[in-house]
């Protein structure tokens, strides 16, 4: 349970991190306010991480609640920063990175919470485990998935 | 396009303001931003001056011998103990960590509760304490500044007439005051958690 021990597993898992926070954060200023606040909400409750639950899941929620709790700007959807800094990731493939772009803007435009609930389906979550982790019924996230799948390829074909 | 394959394109992310938090020197140098801990920080100023205050107002009803003065300040002291212990309850309640076991929907009505009964606080604070206060201090001023017991001085219908006006404008002004003041801090911030909070429950 150490401090290297913790940042080790963050490291790994830092790709939930830097996803959720693209999604919400209105700039570059906000996106680093981010990234600490919740690097110091996990570093307060590692103590009492279980070890028995998955250390992603359980990064996934502290990541969650805490950018919905947090203070932030009113939204923008097309800022840059955020969106630049996928390139690197999918590794200089041109049309891959502007799909990489396009399907995150598309996300930044949903209602916040739709955003988080689409997140998580496609990091491959079930329907229970995203129903768990927002605290709502497993019919309200099939409907809400359908919903939110229906209003992505709209976007994202307009 | 595959919005599942591209969605898997970025799992591996190079973002430098990231990795550069990822030192184990960062750590102990974080400090959090999130509402709660200012509200929490607020309220532990609020004690502290309201133990400061508290200390004044006793030294004013033993050092004026003038027993309206006295009572009014009496009064304002028992609302400002009244309002100490309030502030420490919900500074002993309030947790500023956010949780790794709730759920969103439940960490999200916290969050508001716990901003909302802050905000329910401050107004009666600015509702009970201020105007009475202003009271007391209005009838000090007056028997320093003209150099007549209270008796006397506020023997003058004009006098009491001010006071009233005094009371009658303060109470209003005061609450909307700590109100303004209020939503400009956490109006926003309220709003947007209200607006999650019923997003999520709008099947109920």
């Amino acid at each position: 349970m150490s401090e290297a021990n913790f940042l080790e597993q963050v490291r790994q898992n830092q790709g939930i991190i830097y996803k959720l926070v693209g999604l919400y954060a209105s700039d570059a200023e906000e996106k680093k306010d981010l990234y600490q606040e919740v690097l110091l909400q996990a570093w307060k409750s590692w103590p009492a991480f279980r070890q028995e639950a998955k250390f992603s899941t359980w990064l996934y929620r502290i990541c969650l609640n805490t950018i919905f709790t947090q203070k932030r700007k009113p939204q923008r959807v097309d800022y840059k920063d955020s969106l630049e800094s996928i390139a690197p990731a999918v590794q200089n493939k041109v049309a891959q990175q502007e799909d990489v772009v396009r399907l995150r803007q598309a996300i930044r435009q949903l209602p916040e919470t739709d955003r988080a609930i689409i997140s998580m389906n496609l990091d491959g979550y079930e329907n229970a485990e995203i129903a768990e982790m927002f605290g709502i019924s497993n019919n309200h996230v099939a409907v809400k998935l359908h919903r939110i799948k229906q209003q992505l390829g709209n976007l994202l074909t307009a | 396009m595959s919005i599942e394959k591209t969605w898997g394109e970025i799992n591996d992310p190079q973002d430098n303001d990231l990795s550069s938090l990822l030192q184990s020197s960062t750590l102990p140098k974080l400090s959090s931003h999130n509402p709660l801990v200012k509200i929490k920080k607020n309220l532990l100023n609020n004690m502290v001056a309201a133990v400061l205050i508290c200390m004044l107002y006793i030294f004013v009803i033993f050092y004026f011998q003038i027993w309206q003065v006295q009572i009014a300040i009496g009064l304002v002291l028992i609302f400002s103990l009244w309002a100490l212990y309030t502030a420490y309850q919900q500074y002993k309640k309030l947790n500023t960590t956010v949780s790794s076991h709730s759920s969103v929907l439940d960490e999200l009505k916290r969050h508001y509760q716990s901003i909302t009964n802050w905000m329910n606080t401050q107004q009666k604070v600015a509702l009970y304490i201020y105007p009475v206060s202003a009271a007391g201090g209005f009838m000090l001023g007056g028997v320093l500044g003209s150099g007549k017991p209270v008796a006397a001085f506020m023997q003058k219908p004009f006098v009491l007439i001010v006071l009233l006006i005094a009371i009658i404008i303060l109470v209003p002004v005061c609450w909307y005051m700590a109100k303004w003041m209020f939503n400009y801090s956490f109006g926003k911030h309220l709003k947007a958690l209200k607006k999650n909070i019923d997003a999520l429950e709008e099947e109920k």
